[in-house]
């Protein structure tokens, strides 16, 4: 994989990909989901993206990621880039403790034990989650365990932060924590990819944004207009 | 990941999921030595209870072919969907697949060793004698261990093709529990016969070799224990390698179920 120069972090070009289904022993075929896309990333870019369900939207964050390869086009990376989607709850298992599924969840997302266990304490404390951090997980209400699962996943110091409709995550007070979080991590530069479904949050967050229809980029640019031509679509 | 670091991850969440597995039941830990005990209760009733098994030392006997066989069976099935069952791990992560693979083996191989444990210590209370050449039970463990890594990563990269697989492991491993000499003394057939089996089952040669140590205090073939653990740590260096250069490839087969 060749790199990319200066302040490009990533780069699409002419990225298209179908997800292969097979239906039977003999009976295969594709549903696309992502068509010819081509856009970069540069350090410190904001990148919001919508569409309705269904449109390829969280596909193209796993391509980013390099969960999954496209079939035609390229995605260039930086050399030594890390790129991360922030997924809540990554690998919990009910049955243990918040701690020790705080360690199990950073290890499971690629860190290293020794920074999991270092971290612990800033978790505990992000997740506001007291005495209830050493009990079981499957004693948490859906709102604890997003908050920890959240936490943890914040907590990832990586190059590129791919948020696939988190931020909700919660009751208010804690979702106002979580916006104040995400705020201060991109005042310091943090460059990030955003899917969303809230059209206020993409304005309110993001520099860039991309409207995503049947896997194509039906429009790309300022937020601001780019939500008012999704707004009208829709 | 480093080496290392690999290592470590395959320790954690093995050692994770086993805490996560015993504060589920009533008896926890218990269960480690209480299912295979369970499991030779069973056979001994059937074998040398009811068809009347004309060996005295039948108890021992099926202990050290029924436990050892119990790490590679459990070890197989339990692997088998360590891929496939973890869509959502995968769907979000770039973890290496072969590290789901080992984080299972590893679970069965941490619990074996409590078996282990337990089966030295009915045996010295059978009159055998704890000897220096009980060590050559580590040599043979290696290779067992490398024989089931090697089907377990195979299996668990092919039900990610078709879960139909997971069925043909369950089937494969009764065949080699009845064909491994679990129950039966694979010396008792004619040489031929015996090497025949030994050269194609691999598992029936790793359980004698068991007994020839802990019950016979009987030389083992070294030779063909060190070709054992020489071609089954290849073949599962290759299998990791293909893995690795494949990951996107599995992985995509996983989410698109």
């Amino acid at each position: 994989m060749r790199g990319v120069d200066d302040d490009v972090l990533l780069s699409l070009e002419g990225v298209s990909f179908s997800y292969p289904v097979s239906a039977g022993l003999f009976t295969r075929y594709k549903i696309p989901v992502a068509s010819d896309l081509s856009f970069s990333l540069t350090r410190g870019d904001r990148l919001g993206i919508v569409g309705l369900n269904g449109e390829g939207k969280s596909t193209l964050l796993r391509l980013i990621a390099g969960v999954i390869e496209p079939d035609a086009g390229e995605i260039v990376r930086k050399k030594n880039v890390s790129i991360a989607l922030l997924a809540l709850g990554v690998g919990f298992n009910p049955f243990l403790t918040g701690r020790d599924n705080a360690i199990l969840s950073a290890v499971l997302m690629g860190r290293d034990q020794d920074w999991a266990q270092l971290q612990l304490t800033k978790i505990r404390s992000f997740s506001e989650l007291g005495d209830a951090f050493d009990r079981p997980v499957r004693t948490y209400s859906a709102g604890m365990r997003a908050r920890l699962g959240f936490s943890v996943a914040f907590n990832m110091e990586v190059d590129v932060l791919l948020i696939d409709e988190v931020l909700a995550v919660g009751d208010a007070n804690f979702r106002a924590k979580a916006a104040l979080a995400l705020n201060q991590k991109l005042g310091k530069g943090q460059t990030m990819v955003l899917v969303s479904h809230s059209s206020s949050e993409i304005k309110r967050v993001c520099n860039r944004a991309i409207w995503l229809s049947k896997g194509c980029i039906q429009e790309v640019g300022d937020p601001d207009d780019v939500i008012s031509a999704y707004e009208v679509f829709t | 990941m480093t080496l290392k670091e690999e290592l470590r991850f395959i320790d954690l969440t093995a050692r994770m999921a086993l805490r996560a597995d015993a504060s589920t039941l009533v008896l926890g830990y218990v269960w480690w030595v209480l299912e295979p005990i369970l499991y030779v209760a069973v056979f001994y009733l059937v074998f040398a209870v009811i068809l009347d098994s004309p060996r005295a030392d039948f108890l021992s006997f099926l202990i050290i072919g029924k436990l050892p066989f119990q790490w590679f069976s459990g070890g197989l099935n339990s692997c088998a969907m360590s891929i496939s069952g973890a869509q959502a791990l995968i769907g979000n992560t770039s973890i290496p697949k072969s590290l789901l693979v080992f984080s299972k083996l590893q679970q069965v191989t941490y619990k074996q060793v409590a078996v282990f444990a337990l089966m030295a210590i009915y045996l010295v209370t059978q009159g055998s004698q704890l000897s220096l050449s009980w060590l050559w039970v580590l040599l043979v463990a290696l290779a067992q261990y490398f024989f089931t890594a090697t089907f377990a990563i195979l299996g668990a990269v092919a039900v990610c093709y078709a879960r139909d697989f997971a069925r043909l492991i369950q089937m494969f491993t009764i065949f080699m529990m009845f064909t491994s000499g679990i129950f039966w003394d694979v010396r008792v057939l004619g040489p031929e016969m015996q090497a025949l089996i030994f050269a194609f089952n691999p598992l029936a040669f790793l359980l004698d070799s068991y007994r020839q140590v802990l019950l016979y205090n009987g030389a083992i073939d070294v030779a063909r224990l060190m070709l054992l653990i020489g071609a089954f740590s290849g073949l599962c260096a290759i299998l990791m390698i293909f893995v690795r250069r494949n990951e996107t490839r599995i992985a995509l087969r996983v989410l698109s179920r």
